[in-house]
């Protein structure tokens, strides 16, 4: 098999690539291991999908459709079943493939954008510790249960993180009538959108403790009883604060994972903080040919975001494909400055900048108000104000080509104003 | 009625049942838990010591050197995993210097072959990751690493091979003696019958032993290790076991690679009342990282993937106690096995069975030393897999990535004669869920083919004990 760009993973983020790389020359196969397309969005059935794209609350399933459809009758052939298990890069990429139908097979094609999702942070990342039984399990993995297979995973619920799925989750299992008895963050701020902290928490009188981490887990087969203690600055349990709850369930919303972990043949270099590709503003890794996008690339909260970044990644690899010379690239830093944890692209190319940089990147601070600086040889180039700044919700910037005053690297910084 | 019962599946009762087997005799072996090794087998260092630690002249030594030795051949019999991978003992000064030449006389008198010493910049060389402050390394090229439970596992599909049988959740609460065989009584109310019993019940050996007699000559003082484990991408950051040198306490906080590529640190070890408490604990996980510091300071903590502990059935009597009872005549206790347990336990099967029991019984002519499991897919070749998928199209499905475990994997570990149909159990024997996510991605998957292969509900499938199941009540929405 031979094809032009092969595309991993039919969520938001692949399935947005497909439709913006359509062009009459190329030849598009999207991948996808389960048997239907969408991704997570498959076990999202609430709403608020789509504000930013459609202007619209949709489901997760309603906001797939959309581009399912969308890709119907496009000139786009697409593999169910089947999962990517290794992708090297001679002078094509060789893919390897894997299915109940057809087994495995080999594949070449000139271009590839990983957009796999994530996975969910366990137990043993965090160190939880306690006895082992069962009953602790990541939120998503209860979504999938309860709107997948229709099962409650407990009857009597505790959450550790404030993650958005965490918290939608605590409104999807109380109204299963489930009781959800808390939610514990170990930082001083939530984690999730304020809008579920509004209506998937105060709605149902769940208490939120922040600065709060689950200390001890007790129960031999079957969880009993979890006690959760206040943190200090140092996030240290106090003494004396400890709070015991019974219940059956503990999930988990600590934080989700770029899930690159099946491509490690293609050495692409990765960035520490995001365990994702570094990548330039066309989202190309250091792997010639190679492009990551979704959460694949970094963990997004809104939907939207993944549709517009898995359309920028069609987009610049189409343009990758139909270019007849490949263009030396000239590459500098975007570094993340103060208050700001990470930005990507990690990378801007000079030599082909064309169109505005799409900035998203995370901070490290609450702040009502601030303001965003891009700075270029010391000198601020661009200046952005923002309310309501927090970790939990990613923030956006465009730099245009003309706001560059040289081809150096820049920074982006946050400064609180008070 | 049994010729022999075997009161517990670790992997001393294992290798006893194997053992046993190849005898003309009937053995059953029975485990309180759901599931094979479900206890000290399951939460260890996984080394194969070289002997280098034990008292000169205690059995500890003598088996230990001897089981060592005998791994060589359980690779081959049972085809286990065996990680050469040697070990290091580090010194940092001149006094810690002496203390490993005292280990090095040690080790020579327990027969520990091929050991030599290293200087600090010698070993570095080899392992870069040890620590600036290491002066001199005691190597013991011997010490090994193995896949515990595996070898549990397969010791007793080969001994089911060769006549054996096994039951889980057979939990004995007390035993009589009945003119001239024992009576075992269950926790479910059912009994079983044997003429001879052997106690292999690891920690709980002891109130095995007080089943029958009223003041055991050991009694079991439950030690906890804790533990963190590395994602398997960090494999080759060691090559080699690091230990410290040993204390009183043991053998110290260690750096472990293990079979799968995972590199385990720890452990703690500090005495405990209750012997089931196998809980990880704050102040645990402090100790193995302060403590490792000794060895290296360039341990990738962000890759841990899992904490666990271990409960050490380590006894008042401080050698393994093997022995009859002195009470009844046919009940032996295989008690105390702490560490080097693990090492020793092929010798301690045949010392019991040829030294204890002294069984003079004819062996089985066509007693079959050799177990074949169904390889996993992901360890073929190319042209074999090419093979196996064309036979079973589930291998062509990927269930756990992380572990690269397929659909037909883990009906493989389904269904085998040891198979087990829980969670834990497949994970046990097919990884899926063993990896970086621990399953949050291929759960709810393994799961699903469980409830299929065994004809039970999904909400019947449990997690790893009796009435454990992960799905606990059906919703209308689906
Ligand atoms: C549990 C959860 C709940 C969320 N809830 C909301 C919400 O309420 N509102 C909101 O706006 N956003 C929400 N989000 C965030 C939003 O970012 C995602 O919903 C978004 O859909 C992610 O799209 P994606 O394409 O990057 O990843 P995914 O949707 O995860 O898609 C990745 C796809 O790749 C496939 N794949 C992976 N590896 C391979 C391989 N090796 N071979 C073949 N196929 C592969 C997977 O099967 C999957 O279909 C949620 C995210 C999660 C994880
Ligand atoms: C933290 C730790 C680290 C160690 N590291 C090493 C090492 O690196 N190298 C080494 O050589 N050794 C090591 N050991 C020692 C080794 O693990 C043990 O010696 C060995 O596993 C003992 O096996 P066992 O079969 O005796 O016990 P177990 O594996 O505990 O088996 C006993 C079995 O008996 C069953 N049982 C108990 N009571 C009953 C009952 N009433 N009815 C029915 N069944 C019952 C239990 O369910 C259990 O399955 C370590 C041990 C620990 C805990």
């Amino acid at each position: 098999m031979k094809t032009d760009l092969t595309i991993v993973g039919g969520g938001a983020a692949g399935l947005a690539a497909a439709l913006s790389a359509i062009d009459p020359q190329l030849n598009i196969l999207i991948i996808e291991r389960e048997p239907r397309l969408g991704g997570i969005l498959n076990q999202c059935i609430h709403n608020g999908f789509g504000l930013h794209m459609f202007q619209e609350e949709l489901t997760g399933p309603e906001y797939a459709n959309r581009f399912i459809e969308a890709l119907k009758d496009k000139h786009i052939d697409i593999l169910l079943g089947t999962t990517v298990i290794d992708i090297q890069k001679k002078t094509d990429f060789e893919i390897t493939l894997t299915s109940e139908a057809n087994g495995y097979q080999h594949l070449t094609s000139k271009a590839v954008i990983i957009a796999s999702g994530c996975y969910e942070r366990t137990r043993g990342a965090v160190q939880i510790p306690g006895e082992r039984p069962k009953g602790i399990m990541p939120a998503g993995s209860a979504q999938r249960y309860l709107n997948m297979e229709g099962y409650l995973v407990g009857k009597r619920v505790f959450i550790l993180g404030s993650g958005d799925i965490g918290l939608i989750m605590a409104r999807r299992m109380t109204l299963e009538g489930a009781q959800v008895l808390g939610v514990a963050e170990l930082m001083p701020y939530s984690n999730g959108l304020t809008r579920n902290i509004v209506q998937c928490l105060n709605d149902f009188d769940i208490p939120l403790y922040l600065s709060h981490t689950v200390t001890d887990i007790k129960g031999k087969d079957i969880l009993e009883q979890i006690t959760i203690q206040q943190v200090d600055d140092k996030f240290e349990p106090i003494p004396g604060t400890e709070k015991v709850f019974e219940v059956d369930t503990l999930l988990l919303s600590i934080g989700l994972i770029p899930d690159v972990g099946l491509f490690d043949s293609l050495q692409m270099k990765k960035s520490p903080i995001t365990k994702s590709a570094i990548v330039d503003q066309t989202l190309m890794t250091n792997v010639e040919g190679l492009f990551v996008c979704g959460n694949a690339l970094h963990v997004h909260d809104l939907v939207d975001w993944v549709s517009k970044e898995g359309e920028k990644a069609g987009k610049t690899a189409k343009a990758y494909l139909l270019e007849q010379k490949h263009e030396e690239k000239d590459l500098k830093s975007i570094a993340p400055g103060s208050n700001i944890r990470y930005v990507v692209p990690h990378l801007i190319d000079y030599n082909h900048l064309t169109e505005p940089i799409q900035c998203a990147f995370r901070v490290t601070k609450k702040m009502a108000q601030g303001q965003f600086k891009v700075v270029q040889n010391g000198e601020v180039i661009l200046l952005k104000k923002a309310k309501h700044i927090a970790p939990a919700e990613m923030e956006n910037l465009i730099i245009k080509p003309e706001d560059l005053k040289s081809k150096d690297p820049i920074e982006i910084h946050l400064e609180e104003i008070v | 009625m049994k010729d022999y019962i075997v009161i517990g599946s670790g992997i001393i009762g294992a290798l006893i049942t194997r053992t046993l087997s190849k005898y003309q005799v009937s053995v059953l072996v029975i485990d309180k838990e759901n599931d094979i090794s479900s206890h000290q087998t399951i939460a260890n260092s996984a080394i194969i010591h070289s002997g280098h630690d034990p008292k000169p002249g205690s059995l500890k030594a003598r088996l230990c050197v001897e089981g060592n030795a005998m791994y060589d051949t359980l690779e081959h019999e049972l085809a286990i995993p065996l990680l050469r991978t040697g070990a290091y003992v580090v010194a940092h000064n001149n006094f810690e210097e002496q203390m490993l030449q005292e280990l090095h006389q040690r080790a020579k008198q327990n027969g520990v072959l091929g050991t030599y010493f290293l200087s600090g910049d010698e070993a570095r060389k080899v392992e870069p990751r040890l620590s600036e402050t290491i002066t001199k390394v005691l190597s013991l090229p011997s010490t090994k690493v193995t896949f515990p439970w595996e070898v549990s596992i397969h010791a007793i599909s080969n001994a089911i091979k060769n006549g054996a049988e096994f039951k889980r959740n057979a939990h004995v609460i007390s035993i009589k003696k009945v003119e001239d065989h024992f009576v075992l009584h269950l926790k479910d109310g059912t009994t079983l019958e044997s003429k001879h019993v052997i106690n292999a019940a690891g920690v709980m050996s002891d109130l095995i032993a007080r089943m029958i007699e009223e003041n055991p000559e050991f009694e079991i003082k439950p030690r906890k290790g804790e533990y963190f484990v590395l994602d398997r991408k960090a494999v080759g950051l060691f090559n080699h076991v690091i230990y410290p040198l040993p204390t009183k306490a043991g053998k110290g906080v260690l750096i472990v690679p293990q079979t799968h590529g995972n590199i385990l640190l720890g452990p703690t070890s500090y005495e405990i009342s209750d012997r089931e408490d196998e809980s990880t604990s704050r102040e645990g996980m402090k100790y193995i990282k302060e403590h490792l510091k000794a060895l290296s300071n360039q341990i990738p903590f962000d890759m841990i993937i899992r904490n666990f502990a271990g409960v050490r059935a380590t006894s008042t009597y401080e050698d393994f106690y093997i022995q009859e009872s002195k009470t009844y005549k046919g009940f032996y206790h295989v008690a105390g096995i702490d560490s080097p347990g693990l090492t020793a336990a092929p010798a301690i099967a045949k010392y019991l069975v040829e030294e204890v029991i002294r069984i003079d019984l004819p062996m089985k002519p066509d007693f079959d030393p050799i177990h074949q499991p169904i390889p996993l897919f992901h360890t073929l070749c190319d042209v074999q897999k090419q093979i196996e998928i064309q036979k079973h199209p589930k291998h062509g499905h990927l269930v756990c990535k992380c572990e690269k475990v397929t659909e037909q994997d883990i009906i493989n570990a389904i269904h085998s004669p040891t198979g087990n149909d829980t969670i834990k159990g497949i994970k046990k024997r097919a990884r899926a869920g063993a990896g970086l996510c621990q399953g949050g991605y291929c759960e709810s998957e393994v799961l699903k083919i469980i409830a299929r292969e065994t004809k039970v509900k999904p909400n019947e499938v449990n997690y790893y004990a009796k009435n454990t199941p992960i799905l606990v009540k059906e919703t209308k929405t689906k």
